[in-house]
């Protein structure tokens, strides 16, 4: 049995760390920003309106065992539309995933059964082909505002940068996985450097770390070509590297459908 | 068969010659079955080599193939007299019984070979092509295409043979015509029309289809053939967070009673990873009391002319990531009329990047003549998938 198929199809869809993390545009940062207004500008520049890129994911267990996934991912409307498509290994090669509507509804497709299958909300939590990334951590543009109170702290050094930070809250009513977020924003490139996810039902817990670094300057937005989550509970670390990636680029909207996933 | 394996050595060395316009892979697959039965082990290997090829080289023209070749061992032939309850299969005259022999016999065969031609908002796929229908995990009401082992569902189907066509008029509204020559004449062949709707975070599919029908009388061993007309409708989506869908089918027949199904399920996932699904069958075609059940009821199962022998059945399933690399589960098969049950435990181990293990057992627990009996055997596999 393709258990993968059941409960959280063997996905390995990471398109949205371009969403959540990724391509920052260069802003003129302003020392008397309010944390709402870096959150929401950062998001604003996370998110470009189109783009396209090959990627790498390599996960290490808690014993040493390595998996690498490479895949394709394309986004369009500021990364409320994503789509990614497996590439290697040969094990997954042609599954792909559909992300609408910032990533509340999802949508896989197995080549080997020619079945897509739509998941419910659930499976967002849950991690990605066995990575430290959940659907949620990748899929979802705006969380970070939507879903929590932000607080500005004191600036501090962070990867050799001088970085903001801000403590996320999640909100009263929120389903959000992550009870409180802790960023590390660079001052001058708004790119996150990094951010500790706190357990969702133990704020004092951190859960997972992630680390950005080697960022480059494309089609006009700086653009962090290795990100690595560190899972501090369970002692596995995911990272996740661009090999390439444009912004640059006109994307069809049928891509984002169920037959672009079959292409 | 000597012909068709000398034409894929030629088409797979002259696709390695133009390897940058085209795709070998596929999966290397041995199983080794055990079974105990009637106080007796057996053992049933075998070794399974699906290749595939694909190409897109030409615009807009996907073209792809795929060979299987399945090599057995061990204990390859069977009566399935053996597995009904005695009451039934004593009324087999012993003259008649070896008409109930089946092998699993070596075998080679082309799969699928199709051709998609596809355009922005437009599709056609000619040729032998995997189909699948329905929103159902453990069974699909609405596929006429295809029926499922509920032992191991998500196991690939066969090709068929159509011509179908993808039309997406808008992003969340798709149409898809069907058309598969499964009989000799056209009026019976298999014709399916399915519109699917997106509404808010729900997929609502409606179809209609025309096919034959198939149901066979085993005492005389004389199959009846008649035109069906089905209407059906599947939905998946999700209530307060919970993944919820159904699907139905309404079959008008030509000469018999119509008959019908449906499907409701359901499935959630703990934040600790802990997976769980419900499924409850209705088959119009099943019997609602096991001690009625007769030799039709059990040969239409085993040769897929009706998906269950029950009437009603609930399907559950629960897996669970062990490790990053390692998920267990189970899924229990209950006959509701009369409480038989089969449970299948699993475990699968990714060994490699890409090997994948798979152990799944089956367990019967039923009493003597109901779907799920003790008397049909304890049996296990352990599969390895090598990609390349």
């Amino acid at each position: 049995m393709n258990r993968n198929e059941a409960s959280k199809p063997s996905i390995m869809l990471f398109c949205v760390l371009l969403a959540t993390l990724l391509p920052v545009a260069q802003l003129n940062a302003e020392d008397n920003m309010t944390a709402d207004e870096i959150l929401r500008t950062l998001t604003e520049t996370m998110n470009p309106e189109q783009s396209r890129g090959i990627m790498t994911m390599t996960i290490v267990t808690s014993t040493g065992q390595q998996r690498t996934f490479k895949y394709e991912t394309f986004s369009k409307g500021q990364g409320q539309k994503s789509l990614m498509k497996y590439l290697e290994p040969n094990r997954v090669k042609g599954q792909t995933i559909l992300m609408l509507n910032d990533a509340n509804d999802i949508w896989t497709y197995f080549p080997k059964t020619k079945r897509i299958r739509k998941l419910a909300t659930h499976a967002k939590k849950q991690k990605v082909e066995g990575s430290d990334f959940s659907y949620e951590d990748m899929g979802a543009s705006n969380t970070f505002i939507e879903e929590y109170d932000a607080v500005r702290l004191k600036d501090e050094n962070k990867e050799g940068r001088l970085c903001y930070k801000m403590e996320l809250t999640r909100k009263p009513k929120s389903t959000a996985g992550y009870s409180r977020v802790v960023m590390w924003a660079d001052k001058e490139q708004f790119v996150p450097l990094a951010i500790d996810y706190y357990h969702d039902d133990d704020p004092a817990l951190c859960e997972k770390q992630l680390i950005c670094k080697d960022v480059r300057l494309i089609d006009k937005i700086y653009t962090p070509f290795k990100c690595i989550m560190y899972n501090r509970l369970d002692n596995t670390q995911t990272s996740i590297e661009i090999i390439e990636v444009k912004y640059d680029v006109d994307l069809p909207d049928d891509l984002f459908t169920e037959m672009g996933m079959q292409r | 068969m000597k012909n068709m394996i000398l034409t894929f050595i030629v088409l797979l060395l002259s696709t390695t010659a133009y390897a940058q316009v085209a795709d070998i892979f596929g999966y290397y697959e041995p199983q080794y079955n055990g079974i105990y039965f009637k106080d007796h082990y057996y053992q049933l290997l075998s070794n399974k080599l699906r290749v595939d090829l694909k190409s897109s080289a030409i615009a807009h023209t996907e073209i792809g193939a795929d060979i299987i070749f399945l090599l057995y061992h061990g204990k390859t032939d069977w009566n399935i007299l053996d597995f009904l309850p005695e009451v039934i299969s004593s009324t087999i005259p012993p003259e008649l019984q070896e008409l109930y022999e089946f092998a699993y016999d070596d075998t080679f065969y082309l799969d699928n070979v199709y051709a998609r031609f596809a355009f922005d908002r437009l599709a056609f796929t000619l040729g032998k092509q995997q189909l699948s229908l329905g929103t159902g995990y453990f069974t699909n009401p609405t596929d006429i295409f295809n029926t499922k082992d509920a032992l191991d569902p998500t196991y690939e189907q066969p090709g068929h043979n159509g011509l179908r066509i993808d039309f997406l008029p808008t992003n969340r509204l798709s149409i898809m015509a069907l058309y598969s020559p499964i009989s000799a004449d056209f009026r019976n062949s298999g014709m399916l029309l399915r519109t699917k709707l997106g509404l808010g975070h729900f997929d609502l599919s409606l179809l209609v289809s025309q096919s034959q029908y198939t149901i066979t009388d085993f005492y005389t061993f004389e199959a009846k053939e008649q035109r069906r007309r089905m209407l059906g409708a599947d939905i998946v989506g999700e209530i307060v967070g919970v993944g919820v869908w159904a699907e139905g089918m309404y079959s008008f027949l030509e000469e018999d009673d119509d008959l019908y199904e449906f499907l409701l399920g359901t499935d959630y996932t703990f934040e600790n990873g802990l997976y769980t699904m419900l499924e409850y069958h209705h088959n119009s075609l099943g019997e609602s009391n096991h001690e009625n059940y007769d030799l039709n009821d059990w040969m239409r199962f085993f040769v897929g002319e009706t998906k269950t022998i029950p009437r009603d059945q609930a399907y559950g399933l629960v897996t669970y990531p062990l490790t990053d690399m390692l998920i267990i589960g189970t899924s229990i098969i209950v006959g509701v009329s009369e409480w038989s049950t089969a449970v299948v435990p699993m475990i699968q181990y990714s060994l490699f990047q890409n090997v994948e293990l798979t152990l799944m057992g089956n367990i019967y627990i039923g009493e003597e003549g109901t779907a799920y009996s003790s008397k049909l055997g304890n049996g296990a596999f352990l599969r390895a998938v090598i990609y390349f």
